[in-house]
């Protein structure tokens, strides 16, 4: 449907300008021949005046100089054939009214006496004054006055014949216009249809056919050069994208392969790490029963710490095992109530850690997620906020969410040892800490995993802080 | 501005003249024509002199150059000095115009015009038959003239002069009348009344 419009578009255009230049000539010559016939007509009509005048004054001197004035009304009366004589009058040779016309005329309506000779045309009437003469005998004075009517009636009828001529010349300019535009509007209608072709279907195969060898036959020509280029390219471009994909799928599959080897690998490694860890631990707390007698105090210690740090290590292990799992961990998502997932996990921790701290927790926002990681991401910012901040004399911690674009924020905010800002970034590596491990013990994944577990529901995770003040953890989890 | 208004004024003050002038030369002629009737005679002269103009004289009897046009009054002059009057430097194709009066018609065989003024039938009849056959138009008082042979009578209708053609006596004379004096007249025909 657009399409039709477009094409009358162009063609209106052309026929447009074709028929107003034929209008604007049209009227012009119109106009010049009225004004011609209007000067024609008067001087016309002015001489067709003066010859009824010299007529009726011939056929008058009888009646003027036998002093009859009913012959001369008579010889007046003859002028009612012609319906534009408005009035007429004879006056003697002394200027005196002697006939007139209509009888029934008031002589209010006719000049006093002969004003002039001669004719002329005034506002609405033409009138004059004839001199009635018997061979050189001035008799008296004839009056004649017509009105315009027959003038207006006249450029009636040319008016009429001018509306005709201009309506007939129209057509048949609007039929010679209609046939000749499409000379210019036929290839470039051509040319836009196979453009919309083109562009309907992308099919670059397609050519414009040349009508002519003028600038529209050159349009077509540069047009289908192009369209042969664009095939060329198009061409290119589809099998440099071929290679492209296959390239990325290669990769992509390397990368799959690459990934499981390092998960085997990392899960193995840990795995196989706490066999001789358990045997460390198990020796060392025989060392330790069985020797107690032969130890001195300083054995005794050195015991200790290697049995704590074996501990440490299968800590350590089974965080990197944790953390490994997760990897290959599908996530199941439902409705989790933050609220109580929180309050548990604040009740848990508090059981474990020596640590005390008033714990707030503002109503949360349910997420739609997994309910085990969610528990396992809760904890690890909990109990990071508690250790961190487990130097303060009136450790408190505030977890809040908030509605955001599409998603979910949840915070967890403490009044601990904070950081730098410069370091933020680093927070969520693996084994990346801030502080020494003397400082606050810990293994250094905790905030990697939340980092992967929120990555892995599709949200992110950010930290704030300031050194000494405090630490808020974000993260964001899409809406359901 | 001022001189505008001045020249106005002036103007006013003409057209209002002009005007004045009119009402007294013109309103005593148009508006009581009856009040102060002109003679009949002198109407009747100036009709007669006026005939001059609206007969044609045959080809036949063309006068030479310089030779008179002779208006005869045969009997009595009824006119007074307004025949005279009216045809004072008047001329008729260049032949001026003379009034003379006859008592006895065969010295008034080389008018043009001829006004019988005889009272008694017998009288018109011999003058008449006189003339019969010359190219002279006869005009006359007598009520019976018209039908008697004679071609233009006056009558008085309504206080005006009026005459009557017998176009059988201006035809048997080689006379022709204009149609514009035909048409002020009361045409006798041979077969009318």
């Amino acid at each position: 449907m657009k399409q039709v419009t477009k094409e009358t578009s162009i063609q209106t255009k052309l026929m447009r300008v074709m028929l107003l230049t034929c209008a604007v000539i049209l009227m012009l010559t119109c106009i010049g021949y009225f004004g011609y016939e209007y000067f024609y007509f008067r001087a016309n009509y002015i001489s067709q005046l003066s010859n009824i005048g010299k007529i009726i004054a011939s056929n008058s001197t009888a009646a003027l100089v036998f002093d009859d004035h009913t012959a001369a009304d008579e010889i007046l009366t003859s002028l009612k054939t012609d319906p534009h004589i408005l009035a007429a009058a004879i006056y003697d040779k002394d200027g005196r009214l002697f006939a007139k016309y209509p009888p029934n005329l008031p002589d209010i309506d006719l000049p006093r006496a002969p004003a002039f000779k001669g004719y002329r045309s005034s506002s609405s009437n033409f009138e004059g004054f004839q001199p009635v003469m018997q061979e050189n005998k001035f008799l008296g004075t004839l009056y004649l006055r017509t009105d315009m009517r027959a003038m207006y009636q006249l450029f009636e009828f040319y008016s009429l014949i001018a509306v005709s001529v201009l309506s007939f010349s129209f057509l048949v300019a609007y039929l010679l216009s209609r046939r000749l535009q499409k000379g210019i509007s036929q290839p470039i209608l051509a040319l836009a249809e196979t453009s919309r072709i083109i562009s309907q279907r992308g099919d670059y195969s397609v050519r414009a056919i040349k009508h002519s060898d003028d600038e529209l036959g050159l349009l077509t020509d540069a047009f289908n050069q192009m369209l042969a280029q664009i095939e060329i390219q198009n061409l290119e471009i589809t099998s440099l994208n071929q290679k492209l994909e296959q390239k990325v799928s290669e990769r992509t599959f390397q990368l799959e392969e690459a990934n499981k080897e390092l998960e085997a690998f990392s899960y193995s490694v840990s795995h196989d790490l706490r066999a001789p860890l358990r045997i460390m631990n198990g020796y060392a707390s025989l060392l330790e029963e069985d020797y107690q007698n032969l130890l001195d105090n300083d054995g005794k210690k050195l015991i200790q710490q290697v049995k704590r740090s074996s501990v440490k290590m299968s800590l350590l292990i089974d965080d990197l095992l944790a953390f490994a799992k997760l990897g290959r961990k599908e996530i199941v998502k439902s409705s989790v109530n933050m609220n109580a997932l929180t309050k548990l996990v604040s009740i848990e921790i508090d059981k474990f850690t020596e640590h005390k701290a008033e714990i707030r927790i503002n109503a949360l926002l349910p997420a739609f997620a997994d309910p085990a990681l969610m528990e396992n991401v809760m904890t690890n910012l909990l109990s990071n906020a508690i250790k961190y901040s487990s130097k303060k004399a009136a450790p408190l911690i505030e977890i809040n969410s908030e509605q955001g674009n599409g998603e979910v924020i949840y915070s967890v905010k403490d009044n601990g040892a904070g950081f730098d800002m410069q370091y933020a970034d680093k927070l969520f590596g693996v084994f990346q800490r801030l502080h020494g491990s003397t400082e606050f013990i810990g293994t250094g994944i905790g905030l990697a995993t939340v980092h992967r577990i929120i990555t892995k529901h599709g949200g992110k995770v950010w930290a704030e802080g300031r050194e000494g003040i405090g630490a808020t953890f974000y993260f964001s989890l899409p809406e359901n | 501005m001022q001189t505008l208004i001045r020249s106005l004024n002036h103007q006013i003050d003409n057209t209002v003249k002009y005007i004045l002038l009119l009402l007294i030369f013109v309103c005593p002629g148009t508006s009581w024509p009856q009040v102060n009737p002109v003679p009949s005679s002198e109407v009747k002269a100036v009709f007669l002199f006026n005939f001059a103009n609206f007969v044609d004289w045959p080809s036949t009897s063309l006068l030479s150059p310089g030779e008179p046009f002779i208006i005869g009054v045969l009997g009595e002059n009824p006119f007074g000095s307004y025949l005279e009057k009216s045809v004072l430097n008047e001329k008729k194709d260049g032949h001026p115009l003379v009034i003379k009066y006859f008592s006895n018609i065969e010295e008034a065989k080389n008018c043009r015009i001829l006004f019988i003024n005889l009272q008694s039938p017998e009288q018109l009849h011999h003058t008449l038959m006189a003339i019969k056959g010359l190219n002279i138009l006869t005009v006359s008082d007598a009520p019976e003239f018209a039908k008697s042979g004679g071609m233009i009578r006056f009558f008085i209708v309504n206080n005006k002069v009026r005459f009557q053609v017998n176009m059988e006596a201006v035809k048997d004379a080689n006379l022709v009348i204009s149609s514009k004096m035909l048409r002020l007249a009361e045409v006798l025909n041979s077969e009318g009344p």
